[in-house]
């Protein structure tokens, strides 16, 4: 059979493009989490949130002043990263305004990223592009796009779900959410994301709420905003919880029966996790314990590269972050959930 | 000068009228800019302004919606200061304002006339008001909550031109059954 020499030229240069956008995208080839929905059911359930592609602007050129100079208050809620050896602040009062900073930590190029609507922040490697915000909601969970493919990204799957690289999973690095008090203690040197981000906002105010008092959008009783794919009422549905997928499923412990438990040991599909407590950060480490390595809660010490001791070394570390309970349970659906009194 | 223009004019004549109107379009240019987020809380009681934007003047965050160029603290008031949208809040209002005379006139107007008011002009200020919370600033979706916030946020590019629409048809409505003499 003889190819049209234009059809093998449109292959050919859609192959290259491809691999043109990978080498500039940090990706795995398949998500490295099974996704509860298929990708067209995914795609299905994207809306408008009401602001256009970019209307909400990513911070492309973030500046960085010392914690000193920063003027945040004790509980105000951050993005807080430490990697290669740089330790960075996003206040969440900015990045409600922006929800991406395409930041450079250690000469690596990352995206840090925070959608109001869920509550979850997380950190992705971006390679040689950047990442926008689409305007789309998935699960009220805000839909990044790559400007390298434009393929559609939402933030908790971290997997695109349209464009060129459907399919695959972005890189994550563990980022922090906690508030300025907790991070400035443990990272007394850290930097601050300033409010010269090239727009004019009005940088004193959370349109959504206020999480000092729990207020508006926030309260754990308060509906979301936009349809979900799935609802579970085991909890109301902004409680907070500290959720992590793996390739044996996806579980979520809530911030009380973390502190309260102090270790976390959990049966997820065929293998065993464990969640620790970072009492000064108020979240969790989660490691892949398959041996079930016993842990003892006494030995363990937090610093700045996170929680070490007995029984940690040699456990892989799994990314996690905290959510509000119904968009975990609107991607997870089957998710394990520890609560309080037994997982 | 036509007829519609005479009657448009009879509308405000009077110093009270003029109070009227500008009251009113005064009143829902603070309700619109308030509502779409431009006008919010958040000031520390000091009367300040910088304005390190101009660039992006013409910059539209949504349909219909600009980029702000500046910062001005009112006290307790911080307001995003985009002259475009401030420009349009003015024209709806001052539309709002205008319908509202007409309303009025009509429905003051001797009943044997055969004359009614419309009550389309007013329900054309409700789009714009949509509007302005389903763009940019979420807190008149949190107020009005599911199902509606997810409608308005997919029809927001459309309620603007809406409200103008309805409006100036109106008001085009009222200013025909208007007596030329006042």
């Amino acid at each position: 059979m003889r190819v049209p020499g234009s059809l093998f030229l449109a292959m050919a240069s859609l192959v290259m493009s491809l691999t043109v956008a990978v080498a500039v995208l940090p990706t795995q080839p398949s998500p490295p989490v099974p996704v509860a929905d298929s990708l067209e059911a995914l795609r299905a359930a994207v809306r408008a949130g009401g602001p256009p592609k970019d209307g909400i602007p990513a911070i492309d050129a973030p500046r960085f002043q010392a914690a000193s100079e920063a003027g945040l208050a004790p509980d105000e809620r951050v993005i807080g990263v430490h990697h290669n050896g740089v330790t960075r602040a996003y206040p969440q009062r900015i990045l409600v305004w922006h929800e991406i900073v395409n930041d450079e930590l250690g000469g690596e190029p990352v995206s840090i990223s925070y959608c109001p609507l869920t509550g979850t922040a997380l950190g992705f490697r971006r390679g040689d592009t950047t990442l926008g915000v689409s305007g789309r909601l998935l699960n009220s969970n805000l839909v990044m796009y790559d400007r390298a493919t434009d393929s559609e990204w939402p933030q908790m799957l971290g997997v695109a779900i349209a464009g060129p690289l459907v399919g695959h999973g972005l890189d994550e690095l563990r980022v922090v959410w906690t508030t300025w008090q907790r991070w400035q203690a443990r990272y007394p040197e850290t930097q601050v994301l300033t409010t010269e981000t090239g727009y004019v906002r009005n940088y004193r105010r959370d349109p959504y709420g206020s999480y000092d008092p729990l207020g508006g959008y926030y309260r754990p009783e308060s509906r979301p905003l936009f349809p979900v794919m799935h609802e579970d009422d085991r909890l109301p549905p902004k409680a907070e919880v500290l959720g992590f997928r793996s390739p044996h499923g996806a579980a979520a412990v809530t911030q009380s029966a973390l502190a309260a438990q102090g270790v976390v040991e959990l049966a997820v599909g065929e293998s065993h996790y464990t969640v620790v407590h970072d009492p000064g950060l108020d979240t969790g480490w989660v490691f892949h314990n398959p041996d079930q390595q016993p842990i003892d809660p006494e030995a363990l010490r937090f610093g700045a590269e996170g929680v070490s001791g007995s029984g940690i070394e040699g456990l892989a570390p799994v990314n996690a972050f905290e959510a509000m309970w119904f968009a975990w349970a609107a991607f997870y659906p089957d998710t394990l959930l520890v609560d309080g009194a037994s997982p | 000068m036509t007829a519609r223009h005479l009657r448009l004019a009879t509308l405000v004549r009077t110093r009270h009228q003029w109070g009227a109107l500008a009251g009113i379009a005064l009143g829902y240019t603070l309700l619109y800019l308030w509502l779409s987020g431009d006008l919010a809380g958040g000031g520390q009681g000091g009367v300040w302004a910088i304005f390190p934007a101009w660039a992006r003047i013409l910059e539209a965050r949504a349909p219909f919606r600009f980029e702000p160029v500046g910062l001005i603290e009112l006290g307790p008031l911080v307001w995003t200061f985009s002259p475009l949208n401030l420009l349009l809040a003015l024209l709806l209002g001052l539309l709002v304002g205008l319908n509202g005379l007409a309303a009025w006139r009509l429905w003051r107007a001797p009943r044997t006339c055969g004359l009614r008011g419309s009550g389309l002009g007013l329900l054309g200020s409700l789009p714009a008001l949509l509007a302005g919370g389903a763009c940019c600033a979420p807190l008149l979706l949190v107020w009005l909550g599911l199902p509606l916030a997810g409608a308005l946020a997919g029809l927001s590019s459309w309620l603007l031109p809406l409200a103008l629409l309805l409006l100036s048809l109106g008001l085009w409505v009222m200013t025909r059954r208007l007596p030329r003499q006042g």
